[in-house]
């Protein structure tokens, strides 16, 4: 028998706590193993399977009018998906009652709201498979309602939409976004400022969906894009594009544009053309059609560049508008191998002065004071007032017209670019000419967007710039006074009059240029391009119809520049004239 | 029994340390404050433990509540977008142009505008014509202008009598508008 005995206590706790401290010993290697040789790849996994991130999409700047009326913003559409595999009947709770809903009745319901077929929507949702797009882009509205069923087999992505409140008003110079992300016109031009940039969440998430409490988040602000206001008057601009709409349909001409400026600021108050797509559908037009021919469209202008001879005449004191000239039907180019140059209806030889050329708008006449001026200055003059070189705006594809160097002027060029064959100048170039007129002689940039800010409330009226003085005050005057006597005398001018104000403006019949065989023929593009009023001019409005087919004269463009000019007037409250009208001679 | 009892092992019992001793009180007094420093700590441990659980409780709730606020912001901000559609296609130049069509309006071409600065009335008031200033149809496409004004009809049926009548009473009015002398006219309001 043996007996317990209590041996050596102290050898025992020694030993005890010699077990104790391998056991200490392997278990902080553990944790030494597990928190720090292992703890990212640990974490990284744990992270994952609480982990969810999402992208916070960042909404697209708006872009304003003048007046910060909403011409492009951004909404959300939404996706309508189903679950095919999962479709079935399912029960919901209505007023307290457990209510079984059948496919038949969701489909039913899907079909009125997405403005579907009950065939065509029943479709979507037979299958197999775990994914199956009913509709894309569908309305706020209508998501609401499809979401509020409730339906567990349907599911929903939210998508960022570029909209136009005012559809094809402004369409042309708005521009539009395709669904593959490719811009046009002012979307393109400013996207920098526009684009906002997608911000990032990743948060922990229980089995509820809830974000856990305190579970770390890492967030990536979304930063919305900014917005641009634009000088355009969408009010002005509607009314412009209705009278341009019209007036293609009634001349069945290619297309028509209309330019208003403010002629002491340069600032673009309508920029309109028809046809004008709508930026929410543009696939409706054709790709011509879409452009902002405005400030991508050059072509030769006519006789509107006669008003440019006459100032150069003026300006350099080799004429005034009493100027005389012996006018006749036609008149050959000397050393052009028999060239010849007539007016567009016969007339007897002619007195006329230089008011009368103008007024009459007389090719040979033009030619017989224009003469005077040598070419090389005349060509400076041109460069002067804006021909073959891009505006400030740079606008996407924008075109900067036809000026060929000095030294690739021939014999006729140097002659037919008095009336405005062989150069080709865009609308807006067209239309900053005249501004010069309205402006004491002096071109200033186009405006056309006022700045980016992230606060509609920040935008503010650029000061206008320098500009280029392209003509004196004096000559300026003399110009003004020509112009006027054109609306009141001159055969065609007088149809674009506005009644109590003092107008002045120059008609344009341009031949134009067929590239195949070089030969000039009709139908023309034609033009009546203005400012208003003379005593103290406030706008410029520039009206072309280009290849207009029923009207073969600038007569098809007068009334509706009578229209807009009145439009202007009107809605910018500009009193009518009280002064006397201008009474140059036309014949001596 | 006896040699069952010889058989055991010797021990000196005398020169055996007693197992047992006495703790001696002064000792026991010096430990009293370390009982009461472990009581402290003990209670003041489980006090933050219980004020992180409640605040964790607390927080929470507030998430549960911040995101049910979320939700509210993200159904407001949906309510905003439709509202804002409606109001953008009512507020459409294509919808107001038709409207005012269907109103019979005419836009007047003879404006007469009242300078206060300079007391004077400029231009000559006429009767808007229905020929050169009636509002024409809308021929700019809009294919986001889903909402239309309606009940324009009635509206048009009780008033074109009343328009017609405005007319005659612009033309017998008109002698009291144009100023004479730099006046200012008088407003015809009774």
């Amino acid at each position: 028998m043996t007996y317990l005995t209590p041996g050596d206590p102290a050898s025992r706790l020694k030993k005890v706590i010699g077990i104790i401290l391998v056991l200490v010993v392997v278990f902080a290697i553990r944790l030494v193993d597990l928190q720090i040789i292992q703890a990212n790849a640990i974490n990284e996994k744990s992270y994952e399977k609480r982990a969810v991130t999402r992208v916070i999409p960042a909404l697209r700047g708006q872009i304003l009018d003048a007046n910060g009326k909403v011409l492009a913003k951004t909404v959300f559409r939404y996706d309508i998906n189903a679950a095919p595999s999962k479709v079935g009947p399912f029960t919901k709770t209505v007023k307290g009652e457990s209510v079984t809903i059948s496919v038949e009745q969701v489909v039913a319901e899907l079909s009125t709201i997405l403005d579907m077929s009950a065939a065509d929507v029943t479709a979507k949702i037979t299958g197999t498979g775990e994914y199956s797009q009913i509709k894309k882009r569908v309305d706020a509205g209508s998501y609401r309602k499809i979401r509020d069923m409730n339906v567990p087999w349907l599911y929903y992505d939210p998508i960022a939409e570029r909209i136009y409140p005012n559809g094809a008003v402004a369409g042309n110079l708005l521009g539009f976004i395709t669904d593959s992300g490719l811009m046009e016109g002012l979307e393109q031009r400013y996207d920098k400022c526009l684009a906002g940039q997608d911000g990032e969440e990743t948060y922990e998430k229980g089995v509820d969906g809830i974000k856990i409490p305190s579970s770390v988040i890492t967030t990536k602000e979304a930063k919305p894009g900014k917005n641009i206001r634009l000088t355009i008057d969408a009010d002005l601009q509607y009314f412009t594009q209705q009278v341009l709409a019209s007036t293609v349909s009634y001349l069945r001409a290619d297309w028509a544009s209309a330019v208003i400026i403010e002629t002491k600021t340069g600032r673009i108050l309508t920029a309109a053309e028809a046809p004008s797509v709508d930026p929410n559908d543009p696939g409706k037009l054709s790709a011509d059609d879409r452009r902002a021919r405005v400030f991508q469209f050059a072509f030769e202008p006519g006789s509107t560049l006669k008003t440019i001879t006459a100032a150069t005449v003026v300006d350099t004191g080799m004429g005034d508008p009493y100027t005389k000239a012996v006018v006749p039907y036609s008149w050959t180019v000397p050393n052009s191998d028999g060239y010849k140059v007539t007016d567009s209806h016969f007339h007897p030889t002619e007195q006329l002065t230089l008011t009368g050329v103008l007024a009459e708008s007389s090719n040979t006449g033009i030619l017989e004071i224009g003469k005077s001026v040598d070419y090389k200055v005349r060509y400076q003059y041109l460069e002067k007032f804006g021909l073959g070189s891009k505006t400030s705006i740079k606008f996407p594809g924008e075109g900067s017209g036809q000026l060929n160097a000095l030294k690739d002027w021939d014999g006729v060029k140097k002659y037919v670019s008095m009336f405005g064959q062989g150069v080709s100048v865009t609308p807006i170039q067209s239309a900053m000419m005249y501004q010069t007129f309205g402006n004491d002689g002096v071109r200033l940039d186009p405006v056309l967007v006022d700045g980016c800010e992230e606060n509609v409330e920040d935008f503010k009226i650029p000061e206008t710039r320098g500009g280029v003085k392209v003509i004196s005050k004096e000559a300026n005057d003399q110009v003004l006074a020509m112009m006027e006597r054109v609306v009141e005398a001159g055969p065609i001018g007088r149809y674009g009059a506005v009644p109590g104000y003092r107008i002045g403006a120059k008609t344009g019949t341009a031949q134009i240029r067929d590239p195949n065989t070089g030969k000039y023929a009709g139908p023309y593009a034609i033009s009546y391009f203005g400012v208003a009023p003379i005593e103290d001019p406030q706008f410029v409005v520039a009206v072309t119809a280009y290849k207009s087919r029923t009207v073969g004269s600038s007569l098809g463009v007068a009334t509706p520049f009578k229209r807009i000019m009145q439009q202007v007037l009107r809605a910018y409250r500009v009193p009518p004239s009280t002064t006397k009208t201008s009474d140059l001679p036309l014949e001596w | 029994m006896s040699t069952i009892r010889l058989t055991t092992p010797r021990r000196n019992l005398a020169a055996a340390r007693p197992q047992l001793r006495s703790v001696s009180l002064a000792g026991v007094r010096s430990a009293r404050p370390g009982v009461a420093l472990v009581g402290i700590l003990t209670i003041g441990a489980l006090s933050i433990a219980l004020l992180n659980l409640l605040l964790h409780i607390l927080t929470s709730t507030a998430v549960y509540e911040l995101a049910d606020l979320q939700h509210q912001k993200r159904e407001l901000t949906t309510t905003t977008q439709i509202l804002a559609e409606e109001v953008d296609s009512l507020a459409s130049q294509q919808n107001l142009s038709n409207s005012a069509q269907k109103l019979g309006m005419i836009a007047n071409a003879n404006p007469v505008f009242l300078s206060i600065a300079d007391q004077k009335v400029f231009g000559k008031p006429k009767a808007a014509l229905n020929t050169d200033g009636r509002v024409a149809t809308n021929l700019i496409p809009n294919s986001v202008m889903t909402q239309t004004s309606t009940n324009l009809a009635t509206t048009v049926a009780s008033t074109d009598t009343v328009v017609v009548k405005d007319v005659a009473n612009q033309k017998a009015a008109t002698g009291q508008v144009i100023s004479n002398g730099g006046a200012i006219p008088a407003s015809p309001t009774h």
